[in-house]
């Protein structure tokens, strides 16, 4: 028994994990994008998550492989396939997501424990809604002007986002996390690991539960989350104050404009005379 | 008479939202506009003007500024051909997001002050969203991904996206298949009453969450062929070697198209500061 090296997949065992989760977790939010959200009153029934791909992925195999490739496959399915991509906003996704199902993979040391499971799932949804709902909040604040003046929109946003948190958790959450977690956890468990060459998880090859380097590695990554956002913070000076020095001169616009005409009729000049075809690199 | 219209208007809507439906306009907006002028742009070039149009406008509260990076992005996703069912998407979204925090904080006793900035707010969510359809769904993802990787993106990434056009179909289908069979062994809850409807609703939910018990099983052992597929030839040490990406990266040439498509741009962002300080 050499439990160190039982303890962690090989390389290629942990890109197949990875291929598995990101295909699947992909196909389903790519679903959840193109499927039409309906309401209810205020109360909104949106398949907002298939979360439960990739939590019972990560509660029966390695949870940093399926973690990572849940959070690309909703990367490339769903915002860069169809063209949705939102920048900054898409790291924070990234990353709570990451943090949300590699959580709930460590908690599960033996995944035909039920109650073991249910609790994971719900802690990873909640964990994962719950760093949603902080930075969407900053988001907002950041995005508007004078957030503080503008009347009732401050009480709006929190009351918007603070319910929207408990309306996910409560019915996206244990209708779509929690049930399905639960049917497929136990049912998979000895069946999908021989498909991938891996040994069902047991105490000997679990990873151990979470300690306190998993939680400062997660922690660390939050704040890279935030970060991101406070880095745009400081961006807003930065740039605003480059607009300022822009307004100085109309000048300077004009100047702005004269350059881009010049730089037009110069490159259609060029690109006539090289003619068509292999153009040379410039 | 009634029920029948009734009906037939319900089928009409399923029937435009089916599986094959949706998997048609995926990959019409993937593979479909080759020979678009955004298309046969640079991927980098692409890629650059995205993070200036992306970024930008989020740090400017200027309204004749927002306004001319919007029309921007408004021609250049006209110019891209996106598919019907995104640009669908994205005007669902920035209106029902922005629309329903308006609401919301008229009951916070906002009035219609809070019109303005909730306009600016969506200008600049509209601005980067369509800047980034132009440049996600306007260029093929072999492209995509190798400019990605031109910028050093992990090739984990750029793997991904190639796998996953290429994968989607098929796993598309699969699905159908299963969800197929699924319905021709089942017994589904009478729908004609509203207490019907709602199991049957359930029940339609309960079926999608079974198929993927075998559709799991499926994909593990499609991934281990993959991966094996790619251990043959040696991805693990060509994914970090530098001769390789020099190869695979070839390909990739600036023309004067670029340049002018990047000189245009810069005219029309000019231009919009310049009406910014005049008026």
């Amino acid at each position: 028994m050499e439990p160190a090296k039982k303890q962690t997949a090989t390389q290629s065992q942990k890109l197949m994990v990875f291929v598995l989760t990101m295909a699947l977790y992909g196909l389903a939010t790519l679903f959840t994008e193109l499927i039409p959200k309906f309401q209810v009153g205020i109360v909104e029934f949106s398949v907002e998550y298939f979360l439960f791909i990739p939590l019972t992925l990560s509660m029966l195999f390695d949870p940093l492989s399926a973690a990572l490739g849940a959070a690309t496959g909703e990367l490339v399915f769903s915002e860069i396939m169809l063209g949705q991509f939102g920048g900054l906003g898409e790291l924070e996704k990234f990353i709570t997501v990451t943090i949300g199902v590699y959580m709930a993979g460590r908690m599960v040391k033996n995944p035909q424990n039920t109650k073991m499971v249910g609790v994971a799932a719900i802690t990873g949804t909640g964990l994962q809604l719950l760093m949603g709902t902080v930075v969407d909040i900053l988001k907002v604040q950041l995005a508007v002007e004078d957030f503080e003046a503008v009347a009732g929109l401050p009480e709006s946003v929190f009351a918007t986002e603070g319910f929207a948190f408990l309306n996910d958790l409560l019915f996206s959450g244990i209708l779509f996390c929690l049930l399905p977690t639960l049917f497929l956890v136990p049912k998979l468990y000895g069946k999908i690991e021989p498909l991938l060459g891996m040994r069902p998880r047991d105490k000997k090859t679990g990873l151990g539960s979470i300690n306190g380097k998993v939680i400062l590695g997660s922690l660390v990554a939050f704040a890279v989350a935030i970060g991101a956002e406070m880095l745009a913070e400081n961006g807003t000076a930065l740039i605003e104050w480059e607009a300022e020095w822009a307004e100085s001169g109309t000048a300077l616009a004009i100047g702005m404009v004269a350059a881009a005409v010049v730089a037009i009729i110069a490159l259609i000049a060029m690109k006539s005379s090289a003619g068509k075809g292999n153009a040379e690199r410039s | 008479m009634e029920t029948a219209r009734h009906k037939k208007l319900s089928e009409n809507i399923l029937d435009k939202l089916s599986l094959d439906f949706l998997r048609n306009q995926v990959l019409k907006n993937a593979y479909g506009n080759d020979d678009t002028v955004i298309a046969r742009l640079d991927p980098r070039i692409l890629l650059a003007w995205y993070l200036v149009l992306g970024i930008v406008p989020w740090f400017v509260q200027d309204l004749w500024f927002l306004m001319g990076c919007f029309l921007l992005v408004l021609v250049t996703t006209k110019l891209a051909r996106v598919a019907g069912l995104v640009l669908l998407l994205f005007g669902v979204g920035v209106f029902s997001q922005t629309g329903y925090l308006f609401v919301v904080s008229l009951f916070f006793g906002g009035d219609s002050s809070t019109i303005a900035p909730l306009l600016v707010l969506t200008l600049k969510v509209a601005t980067c969203s369509l800047a980034s359809i132009t440049v996600f769904s306007g260029l093929d993802p072999d492209r995509l991904s190798n400019g990605l990787m031109w910028y050093g993106c992990p090739e984990r990434l750029s793997f991904s996206i190639s796998y996953a056009y290429r994968i989607l179909p098929m796993l598309m289908e699969e699905f159908q298949n299963i969800l197929l069979s699924f319905r021709m062994r089942g017994n589904p809850p009478l729908h004609e009453t509203f207490r019907g409807k709602i199991r049957y609703l359930f029940y339609q939910v309960k079926m999608i969450m079974q198929a993927f018990y075998p559709l799991m099983l499926n994909t593990a052992k499609r991934s281990r062929t993959t991966v094996e597929a790619l251990e043959i030839k040696g991805y693990r040490y060509a994914a970090v070697n530098k001769t390789v990406k020099k190869i695979k990266l070839a390909t990739l040439r600036v023309t004067y198209n670029d340049l002018l498509f990047l000189a245009v741009s810069f005219l029309w962002i000019s231009l919009s500061i310049l009406a910014s300080t005049l008026f």
